[in-house]
């Protein structure tokens, strides 16, 4: 048996990944109605609690990469607009991007009396719904602990494609090396192995989010140590 | 004596900066704006920079090679019913031919050459505006198949039912399925707001008479469409 034979055997007895890349049906599942949805995306249903952490995210956006009012944002995952509520009143434009219409449908319900939003589809992992050189700022945040790691330096690509030269980018996801990033770990630990769901929770190191940014091109690349035990990356796409 | 007023040594340079940095900041806006314009018009053309506006014209060009074929099909299948009809014609006269000659005035004695003369008469036809989404013009592989479709008579009845007759052998299915594309293209027909239909019927092997029939207004029922269809199960 030659070794062309094996390996035309080898990559036809190989198993499907399962539903962890069809990120587009998981999360349409996941956004049927608003509670599901905010339970989802957020952990839970109030809207008190949802502009409560989302000022958090602000909060720390503004430490890491800095906002301006004459900012066009663009957001990576932006579910129900948790962030983008808020964020739409100290920005020019915001732009929230997700992979579930089901998602965004609850956005545009949250931000119909924003006019200076703007709601995108993706239909895929990336960008390639957006022109390049076009955003100051672009995020992602709360979103990489469900993508596979390809996926997360897919979006890193994507967004220094779209940043303008100069613009900044922010990533963030929970480590294992904080209380709360091993809490998240161990309820993720907690499922029996045929029943972990396709969303659930992996973890980032500071080392594989800096790989990223580098690889992509960013340049002042530093990692944050966030006040809620999260790790997060910022860089500048080079002028 | 009165001092003179005071005035800061740097006074006019600071307001020439401030000046310039409020038009710097109106400068940075503007270009701001500009982007997010951009944005919004790259989005406003849809899809077309898309992997997913790639797929979907390569659906729509498979749509229409399929679409080709089948109407190539039915060219054929059409062709074939001919040359058929004519073999059963010549047939007929043949064997009024081989007759003794003094039966050939016996009352009875013309050959009917229709394919149906033996069976039942089948159903009339009437005038319709359709529209087959799953052609019935191609070589039956499978056990069962499914027709889609829209129609309506040009008499303007409504359809109340629908169903297909393959050599004699009914198969009711499902009318009063919405096409919003068809009423908004052919205007809205009162009596038939849901146009579309799909039957299912069996496809056993071998070559059959097919007629897809409506029944109009509750009552009768008339031939939108018949041919021949052949099932050839794969092996």
């Amino acid at each position: 048996m030659s070794d062309g034979d094996a390996q035309l055997r080898w990559r036809t007895s190989r198993s499907p990944l399962g539903d962890r890349s069809a990120y587009k049906k998981v999360w349409e599942l996941q956004a049927q109605d608003m509670d599901v949805a905010s339970l989802a995306v957020a952990g839970h249903t109030d809207e008190a609690t949802l502009e409560l952490t989302a000022r958090g995210t602000i909060d720390i956006l503004r430490s890491t990469v800095g906002l301006s009012p004459d900012d066009v944002i663009l957001e990576i995952g932006c579910g129900i607009a948790r962030v983008g509520l808020p964020l739409s009143r100290e920005c020019l434009h915001w732009f929230g991007a997700d992979i579930a219409s089901g998602m965004l449908r609850h956005a545009a319900a949250r931000l119909r009396d924003r006019p200076n939003t703007t709601l995108v589809e993706l239909s895929t992992v990336g960008l390639q719904e957006f022109p390049a050189d076009s955003f100051d700022l672009v995020y992602c945040t709360i979103v990489f602990m469900h993508l596979l790691e390809w996926d997360r330096y897919r979006y890193v690509e994507e967004a220094f494609r779209v940043l303008r030269p100069g613009g900044r980018c922010y990533f963030d996801n929970f480590p294992l090396d904080t209380e709360t990033g091993w809490k998240i770990f161990m309820e993720s630990y907690s499922y029996p192995v045929d029943r972990r769901p396709a969303h659930i929770s992996m973890s980032s190191s500071r080392e594989e989010l800096g790989s990223y940014l580098s690889r992509a091109g960013f340049a002042d690349i530093r990692l944050h140590n966030l006040p809620n035990e999260l790790i997060a990356v910022s860089g500048r796409k080079p002028e | 004596m009165d001092e003179p007023p005071a005035v800061s040594p740097n006074g006019d340079a600071d307001r020439r900066v401030a000046a310039l940095q409020a038009e710097l900041d109106s400068v940075r806006r503007r270009e701001a704006e500009y982007r997010a314009k951009m944005i919004h018009e790259f989005l406003d053309r849809g899809e077309r920079n898309t992997y997913l506006h790639v797929l979907r014209e390569e659906r729509t060009a498979l749509i229409k090679r399929e679409q080709e074929a089948s109407a190539d099909l039915e060219i054929l299948t059409r062709k074939i019913e001919s040359a058929e009809a004519r073999v059963l014609a010549l047939e007929a006269e043949l064997a009024l031919a081989r007759r003794p000659w003094w039966r050939r005035f016996l009352p009875g004695a013309a050959v009917d050459p229709s394919p149906q003369a033996a069976g039942k008469d089948p159903v009339p036809g009437a005038p319709f505006t359709y529209y087959l989404h799953t052609s019935p013009f191609r070589v039956y592989r499978d056990a069962v198949f499914t027709l889609r479709g829209w129609a309506w008579p040009e008499d303007g009845r409504a359809v109340t039912g629908v169903r297909v007759d393959l050599d004699g052998r009914l198969f009711v299915g499902r009318c009063g399925i919405e096409e919003p594309e068809v009423v908004a293209r052919y205007a809205p027909q009162p009596q038939n707001p849901s146009p579309g239909f799909e039957i299912t019927f069996e496809t056993p092997p071998g070559r059959h008479s097919f007629s897809l029939e409506a029944q109009l207004a509750g009552s009768e029922w008339r031939s939108v469409m018949r041919t021949s269809i052949w099932c050839e199960p794969h092996s």
